[in-house]
């Protein structure tokens, strides 16, 4: 560490890594009480991943590429698609579901009061492992396309593949979090929520499928470029150094907006008390 | 005529309702886009020649109508009905001397309105500047059109609120919602006219109700569906699933409210 904390930075630190594993420690003991709602959604997400892959394979009984992108190319995104809806089913929704809630009958007061920083507190509280299901399956078909293209990612393709899914978890979150504090002004955002995952639909694409404004619309605006496609020219080892630069400004520049909005519109939350 | 003042009376209060969250309606406008980006994928193909007999035109009527249609059949009451079960908002309306389901489609139906209003000036420029796209306008063809779609929002109202009655009886309905809408994605015709499909699937989906919530009414619009045989054979299924839906709405829903105890006040 070059930077060494302050011991009240250092305490700090301690305190949300434990404050975290309380709260995945507490989301699990729920997942356990309801075995059988676990079991449901996980064969769900098996089964939204199998959709997925047809929506894309579909293309490929009628051309050999979409966008440049080979067949087993694009089951690399398909794979990468569903493992970032398994992040946001396993971190995302159950949270910002319950920010909506908590907006809406007022108990959000109790967030905010809480001596912990109130954005950690409202989007890291629950986690739903149930959506590991998509997570896994994601994987899966990652490597069922490696072994069809009998190619197995070098150290640092796979040390770049980390990093650009990490960058891209970081985008979804971010954007998430932007949704989940608008919820402070229009209370119900559901549809927020909706518009957001048609829009995401399209990152089952390789970017390259789209052109002109579109693509530079998934690439700046809604960055769908940075969430699956990236990654995946990361793990075939086809990432250049420009990419990987945007890749982590986008990641910083959205973090921060978002957190920096999180703080503004916590400003007008009235509670709903009676 | 009663029954239509009922109905003028609950799609006034839920317009209101529509009305205040106004704002919401772009967006949901907007989360039909998916037919935009799916056309733009088959577009990106079809520009090297014909697909299974599409050409790029073909694409551009197919997804045009098509995003007509999902707006006039769009559902979402599934959702209400789940919530109201689980909240025990649906105790009180159950006292009322209607059956629910009314009040839910009068407010799915005034909200349409508004979307159509939205939706159908877009969709009709992209048509009318895409040369060869081929949209056919005859009185007879708009007429089996408006059944089509009639029917195409039957099924998909019925199959909804089929799924949202599981929560009479599991708290997982969310998840058997968004299986019904991964379901419609593939199977409707959403994400690739049903003709893209290999003939094996599309000889199994002509039994299915899927392809007669949004293929179907498209593929009449745009001349595909045209001769006697296929107008005979498509509303013989469509309609034949919409009373197995209808009869199997009837008994669920008998059963569920006699085991039913609200949960709260």
């Amino acid at each position: 560490m070059v930077f060494s904390l302050r011991p009240q930075q250092q305490r700090d630190k301690m305190k949300y890594l434990k404050l975290l594993a309380v709260f995945m420690n507490s989301s699990l003991l729920v997942d356990l009480e309801y075995r059988a709602n676990f079991i449901v959604q996980a064969i769900m997400g098996v089964f939204q991943t199998g959709i997925t892959y047809i929506s894309v394979a579909l293309f490929f009984t009628h051309t050999d590429n979409l966008g440049g992108w080979t067949y087993e190319q694009s089951l690399i995104i398909v794979g990468l698609f569903s493992i970032i809806n398994g992040v946001i089913y396993v971190f995302m929704q159950p949270n910002i579901k319950r920010i909506v809630e908590m907006v809406r009958d007022g108990t959000m007061d109790f967030v905010l009061t809480k001596p912990v920083n109130s954005q950690f507190m409202a989007t890291l509280r629950y986690v739903k492992y149930s959506g590991m299901a998509n997570i896994v399956a994601g994987f899966a078909i990652i490597a069922l396309a490696f072994g069809r293209m009998g190619y197995a990612p070098d150290a640092p393709a796979l040390v770049a593949f980390a990093l650009m899914l990490s960058i891209a978890i970081l985008i979804v979150y971010s954007i998430w979090l932007v949704m989940g504090a608008t919820a402070f002004w229009f209370v119900k955002i559901d549809n927020l929520a909706e518009l957001f995952n048609t829009l995401f639909d399209t990152a089952r694409f390789p970017i390259t499928t789209f052109s002109g404004i579109m693509r530079i619309f998934f690439t700046f605006v809604l960055p769908v470029a940075f969430i699956t496609t990236v990654p995946a020219q990361a793990v075939l080892g086809q990432l250049e150094w420009l990419t990987i630069a945007g890749a982590l400004l986008m990641g910083a520049a959205l973090f921060i907006a978002g957190s920096l909005f999180w703080r503004y519109t916590v400003r007008s939350y009235t509670s709903a008390s009676s | 005529m009663a029954m239509l003042k009922k109905y003028a009376a609950m799609g006034r209060a839920a317009s209101a309702i529509t009305f205040e969250y106004r704002a919401q309606i772009v967006i949901w406008m907007m989360s039909s886009f998916l037919m935009v980006v799916m056309l733009l994928v088959w577009l990106s193909i079809s520009r090297n020649g014909a697909v299974n007999g599409f050409s790029s035109a073909d694409f551009v009527a197919y997804f045009m109508v098509g995003w007509v249609v999902r707006n006039l059949t769009a559902v979402w009451t599934s959702w209400e009905l789940d919530y109201s079960i689980r909240q025990g908002t649906l105790s009180p309306k159950l006292l009322k001397p209607i059956h629910p389901i009314h009040n839910e489609i009068a407010a799915n139906w005034v909200e349409k309105i508004l979307r159509i209003v939205i939706v159908l000036p877009i969709a009709t420029t992209v048509l009318f500047l895409t040369p060869g796209a081929n949209v056919v306008l005859t009185p007879a063809a708009l007429g089996l059109f408006a059944l089509a779609v009639a029917g195409a929002w039957l099924l998909s109202f019925l199959a909804d609120f089929l799924v949202g009655m599981l929560a009479f009886w599991t708290t997982q309905t969310a998840a058997f919602i968004e299986g019904l809408y991964a379901l419609k994605l593939v199977l409707s015709g959403i994400i690739a006219p049903i003709a893209m499909f290999p003939q094996v699937v599309q000889d199994m989906l002509k039994w299915l109700p899927f392809p007669y919530m949004l293929n179907f009414p498209v593929e009449i619009l745009t001349g595909r569906a045209s001769t006697p045989e296929q107008l005979l054979f498509g509303f013989g299924v469509q309609f034949a699933w919409v009373a197995v839906l209808l009869v199997a709405l009837t008994l669920v829903w008998k059963l569920a409210i006699r085991s039913y105890s609200a949960v709260g006040a």
